[in-house]
């Protein structure tokens, strides 16, 4: 594997950002590596952007600044818009139901993943659009097993477990191979 | 050893009571209160009293009491908390009552930015009361594991110096999550070089002798001993006193005690890259440092002759390390640069001495290395961030 694995994610307060990177960061630590993850936010309990930075790594981490990421997880306008230039080779996985203006110039990869309407569609709420949302990442992610992040799904939320794996497999599937 | 992702608000607070802390009063505040909520769970697990004070600087005197009662005590804040600390902080040197203070550094001044790391309390820490005739001891950390053994260090100082210890962290420290080792017995801790220091009781009748020794106990109240603590000067004896002679004594203590014992800490900072005298030196500390370690492999990689060298012991400052003429750059988490004049200072004249700063978020690997590019050239360095220039 490279050197380090990047995962930005960003959105607004009350997404699941925080937690979406803290479920990665704890499967990396499950397989054994080191693992750094920032969330920053404003005050504001929900609605305030919010921004976690996973970094994945064999060797202890320097910098734990996400400067170029493999995987990046747009899930508001301001947030594609804030941070879709850091992404060179990586891919930009938005939900379109928040990014609803996407930017064709930019030259990496860049696949929609509805994640809100696919909860509302499955499960009536959107509230398991964060889960749909790791599914997704677990695709494109070759540095961690996607069991294990499954684990951590459902450890750090330890409610509706049925309904968790359920849309981490409505994510994971949305690609073949890896779109 | 157990694995945990987890805060650096967790690592301190498990390092924190490794080293014996059973005693925890704070006031919330971001990105420390974490701190505060783990101790109220994890100290009566310990038999270690946690409280809540009304505000931080009842905080830090709740600490006072219950150092002076036997306990290793401890508080945590931010900027915006710490200068509440002003009062019972110089009480504690004062009398000479160890104690742990953790500064998580958000962006100020005042209330500032609440979720973004800031360095802006470095003097502040240096005198964090009024009146001088004293030193401060303070370290920085620059990730979650190493603020969990710093927390410890801090604890074994406090104990052997008898003074109040400020461990400077940042948010990105306290808040940001990590791989962290807790060790789970006393040959892990020896194993991680963790020390530490057991609370011993002053019997008497030598309570503040007017030396510059450490290793004495100090003052704890009941078992049949104890001194007068008040906030005047102490005599050797305990009392208290409002006298010239006795003043000058014990003020020279206070510096001494610090200033003459610095062996005891000053082999607490990182150096890479620095064996083949290189021609810019970057000297930081916290959590810019990583980015710096980063930024100056890369910039080896593309035959840039740079170096890295992080400061975690802040104050006494270490000046040694600038006895060199050399050219520096420092990187700051704020904008008008405060551990730059005091390596301006220990420099001295001959060398150049360059600064850059951020504010709120950690600087680039390649604005970094654009940086060193230009100073090595001699090029001048542009303002980043909003535009100021024409300030």
């Amino acid at each position: 594997m490279k050197v380090r694995t990047e995962i930005l994610a960003s959105g607004f307060g009350g997404q699941g950002v925080v937690r979406l990177g803290q479920i990665i960061g704890e499967a990396a630590v499950k397989e054994g590596y080191r693992v750094t993850m920032l969330k920053s936010h404003g005050t504001e309990m929900r609605g305030g952007y919010v921004r976690s930075q996973v970094v994945i790594s064999k060797e202890p981490i320097d910098s734990p600044i996400v400067e170029n990421p493999d995987i990046f997880a747009a899930l508001s306008l301001a947030a594609y818009n804030s941070f879709k230039h850091l992404v060179t080779q990586g891919i930009i996985l938005y939900d379109p139901a928040f990014v609803v203006e996407i930017d064709d110039a930019l030259t990496c990869r860049q696949r929609p993943v509805p994640a809100k309407d696919l909860s509302v569609q499955n499960f009536g709420r959107p509230v398991f659009a964060n889960t749909i949302m790791l599914g997704a990442i677990s695709r494109h992610l070759d540095v961690l097993d996607r069991d294990t992040v499954l684990e951590s799904i459902l450890h750090v939320i330890p409610r509706f477990h049925e309904e968790n794996k359920r849309a981490f497999e409505i994510g994971y599937s949305l690609f073949n191979g890896k779109g | 050893m157990k694995r945990y992702l987890e805060t650096g608000n967790f690592a301190i607070t498990e390092g924190a009571i490794l080293a014996g802390c059973r005693f925890f009063a704070g006031y919330p505040i971001t990105p420390a209160t974490e701190i505060a909520e783990a101790m109220s769970r994890r100290l009566p697990q310990v038999g270690g009293i946690y409280l809540q004070g009304e505000d931080e600087c009842a905080a830090l005197h709740l600490c006072i009491g219950a150092s002076l009662g036997g306990y290793k005590a401890m508080t945590a804040t931010s900027g915006p908390g710490y200068i509440l600390y002003a009062d019972p902080y110089g009480w504690a040197i004062g009398c000479e009552i160890p104690l742990v203070i953790l500064n998580s550094g958000r962006v100020g001044p005042v209330s500032g930015i609440t979720g973004a790391p800031g360095q802006g309390e470095f003097y502040l820490t240096r005198y964090p009361t009024q009146g001088g005739n004293y030193e401060t001891i303070v370290l920085a950390p620059n990730s979650a594991q190493e603020a969990m053994a710093i927390t410890v260090e801090a604890f074994y100082l406090a104990e052997r110096f008898r003074t109040p210890v400020t461990v400077l962290a940042d948010q990105l420290i306290t808040d940001g999550f990590e791989d962290i080792s807790v060790p789970e017995n006393e040959d892990e801790m020896k194993e991680m070089g963790f020390r530490i220091w057991p609370r011993k009781i002053n019997r008497g009748p030598n309570f503040y002798p007017p030396t510059d020794e450490i290793d004495i106990p100090p003052v704890v109240l009941g078992h049949n001993t104890g001194a007068l603590c008040s906030d005047w000067t102490p005599t050797e004896e305990g009392y208290d006193i409002e006298e010239v002679e006795a003043h000058h004594k014990h003020a020279h203590r206070l510096i001494y005690k610090i200033r003459n014992h610095r062996d005891l800490f000053n082999h607490l900072y990182e150096k890479k890259f620095m064996d083949d005298d290189p021609d810019l030196i970057v000297v930081s500390y916290g959590t810019p440092s990583r980015v710096v370690n980063t930024a100056v492999a890369k910039a080896r990689q593309e035959g840039l002759k740079v170096g890295a060298l992080r400061l975690i012991n802040l104050w006494p400052f270490p000046d040694e390390h600038f006895q060199k003429r050399n050219k520096y750059l420092v990187v700051e988490l704020n904008w008008d640069g405060q551990l730059v004049r005091e390596v301006q200072r220990a420099a001295g004249k001959d060398s150049e001495v360059h600064f850059t700063g951020c504010c709120g978020e950690l600087p680039t690997v390649n604005d970094l290395i654009e940086i060193f590019q230009k100073i090595l050239k001699g090029q001048p360095l542009a303002r980043k961030g909003w535009q100021l220039e024409e300030w």
